[in-house]
C-alpha cells in the first residue's frame, strides 16, 4: 500500500500582477521505504512538490492520500497535528536550536510530545545519536559542530519519532564533497535499516545516484520519473 | 525544556541582555538612592521640627486658637487648668516632657536698624526636656536668675551684626496693647536645623517678659514631648491618642499635633514621593523599549527555530510563554542588579550621609527647612515593590513581540525555500 499519493497537483501563485503556474497537473505515487531524489532545474517545482508533500503548502488543486487518508478534507490544525506525528524535515541549513546540545536537541521532539518517561526520551535519543555516530558529542552545542556533524543531528532528530517520511530540501547543498557523502550514506543507512522513507531533492549528480528512484522535474511537470 | 531555552537563549545574546537589564538597574538604583534621601529629608525635616519647632504638639485655649496667627496676649490658659493639665501629662507613661510658652511677634533693633521677629517666651528649667537646643547653641544658655538676656537665632545676629555680649532692643505689645521695648544682652547664638529659627527667632525668659510685656506670667501654649517610636506611623498613633484624651478631659482647650502644624510639609513630602516615582517610571518606559526591541529582535531572528519547535508541537501558548520567560528573566536580572547597586550606593548615604548644602546649596537647605548631613533610610518593602512592579513591566514590554511570535504559522516558518 502506497503512503503517499498525489493526483493530479496543480500550483498556482501570483509573483507581482504574474500569475505563475509551479506545478502542473504532477500525479506521484510513494511506497513506504523509498528512497527517492527530487531533482531539476532552479524554478522547476521541485521546492513547491516539498512544501506540499509535507504539508507546508496547499495546493490550487488537486489530491493528496496519506496511506488513503484524503488530507485535503482536513482543517489547518488537524493537518498540523498530521503533519507533527507523521512527518519529519531536515533542511539545507540544518535548523538546530542552538541553545541546545546534541542530546537535547534530539531529545526535543519527544520532550514537546509527553509521551516518554525522562529515561525513555534520553534512551531513545542516544540510541539515534549513536546510529548517526555523534556519541562522543552528545554535550556539544551545534557551534561547536562542523556543518557535516549538524546535519547528522538534524536527521538523528528527524528520525527519534519513526516518522512516516522524511523530506529533505538540498540536504547537502551545505556542504563539503566528503561531509555530503557521509550524510547521504547515513540516510540511505537508515533507510535500509528502518524502512524510513526518503524524499529529497538534490542538485548534486553524486548524491542523486544513491537514490533508488529519481523523479524529474522540469517547468513544474514531471519529465521523468526513473527507477533503480 | 521552555524554560532552558527560555534562559540559555537569555545568556546567548549576553550584550543584549546586559543593556536591557542595566536600562531596568539604573532605574531601580535610581528610585533606591533617591527614596532613601527623600525618606532622609522627610525623616530630618518631621525630627527638626518636633524638636526645635513644634513639639509633638501644642495646647492652647480654644479662644487663642481663633486668632493664634497673630499670637494674642489676652486667651491664657488658666491657673486652675494649668494644674489639671499638668497632673494628667505627668500621670501619662507616653509623655516624655511638657514645657510652657507663650509667644508674640516683635521688633529687634541694634539702634540702625530692626527687623520683624519671632518672639519665643520659654520656661528654661522645661524647655529642654521637649525642645533640643543645647547641641546647637553658641554661648550660654538661661540661667534661672537670667534677666533681660536673650538668645537669638545666627543669622539673624548676622544680619543685625550683633555677637554674643552685645545689646540689642527688642520691641513689643504688650498685654494692654502699649508699646514698650527693653534693652537685652545677647548670651547665646542658635545654628539649629530648623533655618527658620536661625533667621528670625529670638528666645527670652518669663522673667523678662512680665516685664516686657506685662504679661503677669501667662502661658498661651503647652508643648509636649512624646516618647519615641519604632516608626512615625506608630508615634503618630500615640500623639492622636493623648490629643483625643486630652481634648475630651479639657473641653476649653485645643490640641494640635505636629502632623497639623506641619500640614504644609507633609504635602510637600507626598508630593516629593510622587515626583521619584515619576523618574522611575519614565526610566521603566525607556526599560521597556529596550526589552521590546530585544525580544523583538530576537523573534524576528528565531522564526524558523520557532518553525521547528511548533512543527515538533510545540503549542503557540508554550511559544509565548517561552519569549515572556526571556522577558522576565531579563526583567529579574536587571532588578537584581538594580537592587545590589543601590544597596551599595544607598549603604552609603545611611552610614556616611551627604552634606545638604553640596546637593543644592544654601537655596536647598532653606526651602527643606534643614541643615546638616543628610543620611538615607532603608525602605525594604519599597525595594522589593520597585523590583515586582520592573519585572510586571518586563512582561509588559515582551508581550507585544511574544504574542508575534507564537502567532507564526508553521507553514511560513518551515517552508523550503
Amino acid at each position: 500500500m502506497p503512503i503517499l499519493e498525489i493526483k493530479n497537483i496543480f500550483k498556482e501563485y501570483l509573483k507581482g500582477a504574474k500569475k505563475v503556474e509551479a506545478l502542473k497537473n504532477v500525479s506521484i505515487t510513494i511506497e513506504k521505504g523509498e528512497f527517492l531524489s527530487i531533482v531539476g532545474p532552479s524554478g522547476s517545482g521541485k521546492t513547491t512538490l516539498l512544501n506540499i508533500i509535507g504539508c507546508l503548502d496547499i495546493p490550487t488543486s488537486g489530491e493528496i492520500y496519506y496511506n488513503s487518508k484524503n488530507l485535503g478534507i482536513l482543517s489547518e490544525k488537524q493537518l498540523s497535528d498530521y503533519r507533527r506525528d507523521n512527518i519529519a524535515f531536515i533542511f539545507q541549513s540544518y535548523n538546530l536550536i542552538p541553545v541546545l546540545t546534541v542530546l537535547e536537541n534530539v531529545e526535543l521532539p519527544l520532550v514537546i510530545e509527553k509521551k516518554y518517561t525522562k529515561n525513555e526520551i534520553r534512551k531513545r535519543a542516544f540510541e539515534v545519536i549513536e546510529s548517526v555516530g555523534l556519541k562522543e558529542l552528545a554535550d556539544r552545542f551545534p557551534k561547536e559542530l562542523s556543518g557535516g556533524q549538524e546535519q547528522r543531528v538534524a536527521i538523528a532528530r528527524a528520525l527519534v519519532k519513526n516518522p512516516l517520511l522524511v523530506l529533505a530540501d538540498e540536504p547537502t547543498a551545505n556542504l563539503d564533497s566528503v561531509s555530503a557523502e557521509e550524510v547521504i550514506s547515513l540516510m540511505e543507512k537508515m533507510n535500509k535499516e528502518h524502512q524510513t522513507t526518503f524524499v529529497f531533492s538534490t542538485h548534486d549528480v553524486r548524491v542523486q545516484k544513491h537514490a533508488k528512484r529519481v523523479v524529474t522535474l522540469k517547468d513544474g511537470s514531471i519529465e521523468s520519473d526513473v527507477w533503480r | 525544556m521552555i524554560l532552558k531555552i527560555a534562559f540559555r537563549n537569555i545568556l546567548r545574546h549576553k550584550r543584549r541582555t546586559i543593556l536591557s537589564a542595566i536600562t531596568i538597574a539604573f532605574g531601580i538604583a535610581v528610585f533606591i538612592y533617591m527614596d532613601s534621601m527623600l525618606a532622609g529629608i522627610d525623616r530630618m525635616t518631621i525630627d527638626n521640627m518636633i524638636s526645635y519647632s513644634t513639639s509633638a504638639m501644642q495646647i492652647h485655649t480654644k479662644e487663642y486658637e481663633k486668632e493664634k496667627n497673630s499670637f494674642p496676649l489676652n486667651y491664657g490658659i488658666t491657673s486652675e487648668l494649668l494644674g489639671w493639665l499638668q497632673d494628667y501629662l505627668t500621670k501619662n507613661p507616653d509623655v516624655n516632657g511638657f514645657t510652657l510658652r507663650t509667644k508674640f511677634l516683635g521688633q529687634l533693633s541694634n539702634y540702625v536698624e530692626s527687623i520683624p521677629v519671632y518672639c519665643i517666651i520659654i520656661d528654661p528649667k522645661t524647655d529642654s526636656s521637649v525642645f533640643r537646643f543645647s547641641g546647637c547653641l553658641k554661648g550660654s544658655y538661661f540661667k534661672q536668675s537670667d534677666f533681660k538676656e536673650i538668645i537669638i537665632g545666627k543669622n539673624l545676629a548676622k544680619e543685625l551684626n550683633v555677637d554674643i555680649g552685645d545689646y540689642i532692643t527688642l520691641y513689643g505689645l504688650t498685654r494692654y496693647g502699649a508699646h514698650n521695648a527693653d534693652e537685652f544682652r545677647i548670651i547665646g547664638l542658635i545654628n539649629s536645623p530648623d533655618v527658620v529659627i536661625n533667621n528670625n527667632s529670638v528666645f527670652i525668659t518669663y522673667n523678662s517678659a512680665n516685664e516686657l510685656l506685662e504679661l503677669e506670667n501667662l502661658i498661651t501654649e503647652i508643648d509636649v514631648s512624646v516618647k519615641k517610636a519604632s516608626n512615625l506611623k506608630l508615634y503618630s498613633n500615640k500623639v492622636r491618642k493623648i490629643q483625643k484624651e486630652i481634648q475630651e478631659k479639657f473641653s476649653s482647650l485645643k490640641v494640635n499635633t505636629f502632623l497639623e502644624i506641619g500640614a504644609g510639609i507633609f504635602e510637600i513630602t507626598s508630593a516629593k514621593r510622587i515626583g521619584g516615582f515619576v523618574i522611575l517610571l519614565i526610566i521603566l518606559i525607556i526599560a521597556v523599549v529596550g526589552i521590546f526591541n530585544t525580544v523583538f529582535m530576537s523573534v524576528c531572528e528565531r522564526v524558523r527555530e520557532i518553525g521547528v519547535l511548533r512543527a515538533h508541537g510545540m503549542k503557540p501558548s508554550q511559544i509565548l510563554n517561552m519569549f515572556l520567560l526571556e522577558s522576565i528573566f531579563t526583567g529579574i536580572f536587571g532588578s537584581l542588579l538594580g537592587i545590589f547597586i543601590g544597596a551599595i550606593l544607598n549603604f552609603f548615604l545611611v552610614t556616611k550621609g551627604i552634606p545638604i548644602e553640596k546637593l543644592g546649596g544654601k537655596m536647598t537647605t532653606n526651602m527643606l527647612g534643614i541643615s546638616g548631613n543628610l543620611y538615607g533610610e532603608w525602605n525594604f518593602l519599597a525595594m522589593i515593590i520597585v523590583a515586582l512592579v520592573s519585572v510586571f513591566i518586563a512582561i509588559i514590554a515582551g508581550i507585544i513581540p511574544a504574542i508575534k511570535a507564537s502567532k507564526i504559522q508553521v507553514k511560513d516558518a518551515l517552508r523550503f525555500n
